[in-house]
């Protein structure tokens, strides 16, 4: 099987904003690829430099230094475009046209054929919930409402990668549930998909791969899987019976002695599996088991303390 | 469709569904009607003053909207960020002020057509004639001065704020109008340097007048339509500034951050 090609690629990028004394450094020098059929979670807290940086891969804004590629392409050109399906952070869309006018519009910028946009379109109106919705004037849409149009205006032409600028923005529970639905479909049919968003339990879902931005700077960058995996905490209660003694190995993690009750906790789901072998070896009583993972916003949150600590003792 | 249809169409819409344009056309058709009403001029030259209102209010009326109308096209895009889902299409930046711009012009086009049938039907009550050939060199020479104040407001809504692009076109819009008259006026009594200084502007901005054959088409039993070289010359010189405007404008708006 050949290697898969990248589909985004910066480089040192930076990027800033306003002239003079006032220029401020919202993207500083961060490197990152994504490669063709992943998923990837960029996240970060507000003012991190998300936004800044899909806007720059979109060609919106230019950077100072460094480089962005799309499809191999320089970002922001024509060419480059043509081939990605995009959500703004926040956009209102045109109060005066109807749902099936603006997807004409956009499907038409994306090349689509009338007789396409015809089957096309009802399709999807069902696809994110707005089914009958077609012929209403998008002043009367809600906010959630004119998310799920950005969503379906995104994805008319059939993609091949997309970028979503927060996700989720101003969708109600069962709009997210129906938007991480038609992101799965999409990212079970081999399309790339690389998306900014504050609910981490979505990219807990959704990504093979988070990349976490703090003040402009990359902080980790890795599957979702390795993320977790340190985050898992199990914990054994047991007590020993008989006279039997507790196995030296165990005593070594030293677990906490209530009566004659024990508590141990272990973040290695390995460790965990040779420590119930062994206790069961030397007739301990195993009153309960437990496991608890921390959430990828635990550990977030943890990071951008950690990082936040660092530059204070600094 | 090409894109840059697709996005005049979308101008197109908006300037339709909105009650803007109807509200000035029935404004000025309610000043234009007043004018049938005054009895101190034969039927003669009442339908010469009509046409001479008709006209100028027709003229000014448009020459506003496409003002207003072009102005806010590119901050309500920034202000609305209606901006961002149509640039991440496939389509340049050129591409997008080209369609905004045709949008502009067929608004303009389409407010222009309902100020026809008001000065049609008006001239024809009144038993008068319109004089086809100067008519549609003044239709289409107006449309000319509507391309450059469109060119021209796109310009100033990258430079200066909304209100400000706005106040200035209009100032601009009128200004201009009488210029060419003004400058033949103060020319004779003025010193060399303020000689020098009047041909420099007679040459640096556009001259709306020029442009507009009004007095030609309400006197045009005096006036034949226009020889074919000075059609050509004055859709050049319109055409001169219209790229140089519509040029500033792409040229701001190229490299601009969204």
């Amino acid at each position: 099987m050949g290697e898969k090609r990248p589909i985004v690629e910066a480089k040192d990028l930076v990027v800033e904003y306003g002239k003079g004394s006032r220029k401020v450094r919202a993207v500083d020098g961060i490197s990152f690829n994504v490669t063709e059929g992943e998923c990837v979670g960029f996240i970060g807290a507000n003012g991190a430099g998300k936004s800044t940086t899909i806007k720059t891969l979109m060609g919106f804004l230019f950077p100072v230094s460094g480089t962005v590629r799309m499809f191999g392409e320089d970002c922001g050109t024509v060419e480059s475009r043509r081939r990605i399906g995009y959500l703004p952070e926040v956009a209102l869309y045109y109060p005066f046209m109807k749902a099936r006018e603006l997807l004409e519009l956009y499907g038409g910028l994306q090349g689509m054929t009338k007789h396409e946009l015809r089957e096309r379109i009802p399709e999807l109106l069902n696809l994110v919930g707005l089914q009958g919705k077609g012929e209403i004037l998008l002043r009367n849409f809600s906010k959630g409402m004119q998310q799920r149009l950005g969503i379906a205006q995104a994805i008319i032409s059939h993609p091949e990668a997309l970028i979503f600028d927060e996700l989720s923005s101003g969708l109600d529970p069962v709009g997210r549930h129906d938007l991480r639905r038609v992101l799965l479909d999409i990212k079970n049919s081999g399309k790339t998909i690389f998306f900014s968003s504050h609910e981490l339990t979505e990219v807990e879902t959704l990504c093979d791969r988070v990349i976490m931005i703090h003040e402009g700077r990359i902080v980790t960058e890795a599957p979702v899987s390795d993320l977790m995996k340190p985050l898992n905490l199990f914990e054994i209660v047991f007590s020993m019976q008989d006279g039997n003694t507790l196995p030296e190995s165990v005593e070594r993690l030293g677990p906490a002695r209530d009566g004659n009750q024990y508590r141990l906790s272990i973040n290695d789901v390995e460790l965990y599996s040779r420590v119930v072998h062994e206790l069961s070896q030397a007739g301990a009583a195993i009153h309960s088991t437990s496991s608890k993972s921390r959430s990828l916003e635990e550990y977030f949150i943890e990071l951008v303390k950690s990082s936040g600590n660092e530059e204070g003792a600094a | 469709m090409t894109p840059v249809w697709l996005i005049a169409r979308s101008v197109l819409i908006e300037a339709v569904r909105r009650k803007e344009i109807y509200a000035i056309v029935l404004i000025s058709t309610l000043l234009i009607g007043a004018v049938m009403t005054v009895d101190f001029f034969n039927l003669e030259g009442l339908t010469k003053f009509y046409r001479e209102v008709a006209l100028q209010v027709m003229s000014a009326a448009t020459g506003l909207t496409v003002i207003v109308l072009a102005a806010r096209q590119l901050p309500r895009e920034f202000e609305n960020r209606t901006i961002y889902p149509l640039l991440a299409k496939p389509i340049s930046r050129l591409t997008f002020l080209l369609g905004k711009l045709l949008g502009v012009m067929l608004a303009a086009a389409f407010c222009y057509g309902l100020f026809m049938l008001v000065f049609i039907l008006g001239t024809f009550y009144l038993g008068g004639e319109i004089p086809v050939g100067l008519f549609l060199q003044f239709l289409y020479l107006q449309m000319l001065k509507m391309l450059l104040l469109a060119a021209l407001s796109f310009w100033l809504s990258m430079v200066v704020n909304l209100d400000a692009a706005i106040a200035l076109g209009v100032i601009f819009f009128f200004a201009s109008s009488v210029m060419t008259n003004a400058f033949t006026l103060l020319y004779p009594f003025a010193d060399p340097f303020g000689q020098g200084t009047i041909t420099v502007l007679n040459y640096a901005l556009p001259q709306l007048a020029l442009l507009d054959l009004t007095e030609k088409t309400v006197h045009s039993e005096f006036w034949p339509p226009l020889n074919l070289g000075t059609m050509f010359a004055l859709t050049a010189y319109a055409g001169f500034y219209i790229l140089v405007f519509f040029g500033a404008a792409w040229y701001c708006f190229r490299r601009r951050p969204l």
